[in-house]
């Protein structure tokens, strides 16, 4: 067994996000999870003074500087789709689930768009790592 | 020939929009963090964020909840899911596979689940155990 390097920004992930849903409950508790997205936008916003860039924002290319903002467009875009669905009638248990189901989407197009393939093993591991997200996220 | 009804609700189209969002957006934040460190890719994340914030806000009239708390834990949510953003960015820009990177922090519930038992006193259910195995069960693999 060895570790691979993403590993441990895997870890900061899990543990953020993890939290996230721990605060995200207590927010929706109290006001609507469309006003949550608008207010966890603030807290991005809240972020922006400490990652700055400055000039050296420049020296990217234009490229993927319009990736990095396509990433926040379509990331909460598909926050507002979550909560829609959950808005127009679906149960947060069948919905969340679905929509957790995303690495499925990243399976398929991953060879296409970045040439990337998997291993048997890692296949497998993603075949375990999605059914344990649908079955935590009921 | 009529439609079947479970293809008729809204609700499993907005999820399906979800998924089919979310999905693409890993891509493109792999696209951005092979050569843009992760602190700025959260910065240039935050500039598309939002406009999608605003026009949600247009869409409500520009009213919200006026709840002190449940403002303060959404922003709060902004900030620590912020952070979890960086560490994605960075674990995409070390090199590590896409699919194998987005499953392993789609897994985020399940330090959720635990974080419920601890904090909230939340019972665990047979199916959230099951769940936890089989999360374990995809690290122990990707550590292979």
């Amino acid at each position: 067994m060895h570790i691979p390097p993403w590993f441990i920004y895997v870890a900061v992930v899990l543990v953020f996000w993890g939290a996230c849903g721990i605060f995200q409950k207590l927010a929706t508790n109290r006001i609507s999870a469309e006003s949550s997205l608008i207010w966890l936008i603030l807290g991005f916003l809240i972020l922006e003074p400490l990652v700055y860039p400055g000039q050296a924002l420049w020296h990217y290319s234009r490229e993927n500087i319009m990736w990095g903002i396509l990433s926040g467009v379509l990331s909460n875009l598909g926050a507002w789709g979550l909560y829609a669905a959950m808005k127009s009638g679906g149960k947060a248990s069948i919905v969340a689930p679905i929509c957790a189901l995303y690495p499925v989407v990243v399976v398929f197009l991953a060879p296409i768009l970045l040439h990337e393939s998997i291993t048997k093993v890692q296949g497998l591991g993603v075949l375990c790592g999605l059914i344990a997200v649908v079955l935590l996220s009921a | 020939m009529s439609i079947p009804r479970i293809f008729r609700v809204r609700w499993l189209w907005y999820s399906l929009l979800c998924v089919l969002l979310w999905g693409p957006y890993t891509i493109v934040s792999k696209l951005g963090s092979r050569e843009i460190p992760a602190p700025t890719m959260q910065f240039l994340f935050t500039l598309g964020a939002l406009p999608v914030g605003l026009l949600l806000l247009g869409v409500r009239r520009f009213k919200t909840e006026k709840d002190g708390k449940g403002i303060f834990h959404a922003t709060f949510t902004g900030i620590l899911s912020g952070i979890g953003g960086m560490g994605l960015f960075a674990a995409y820009g070390s090199g590590g596979k896409t699919a194998v990177i987005t499953t392993a922090s789609s897994l985020y519930p399940m330090v959720t689940v635990v974080l419920a038992v601890l904090i909230l006193r939340e019972r665990l259910t047979w199916v959230q155990v099951v769940g936890l195995g089989f999360a374990t069960a995809a690290f122990v693999l990707f550590s292979l």
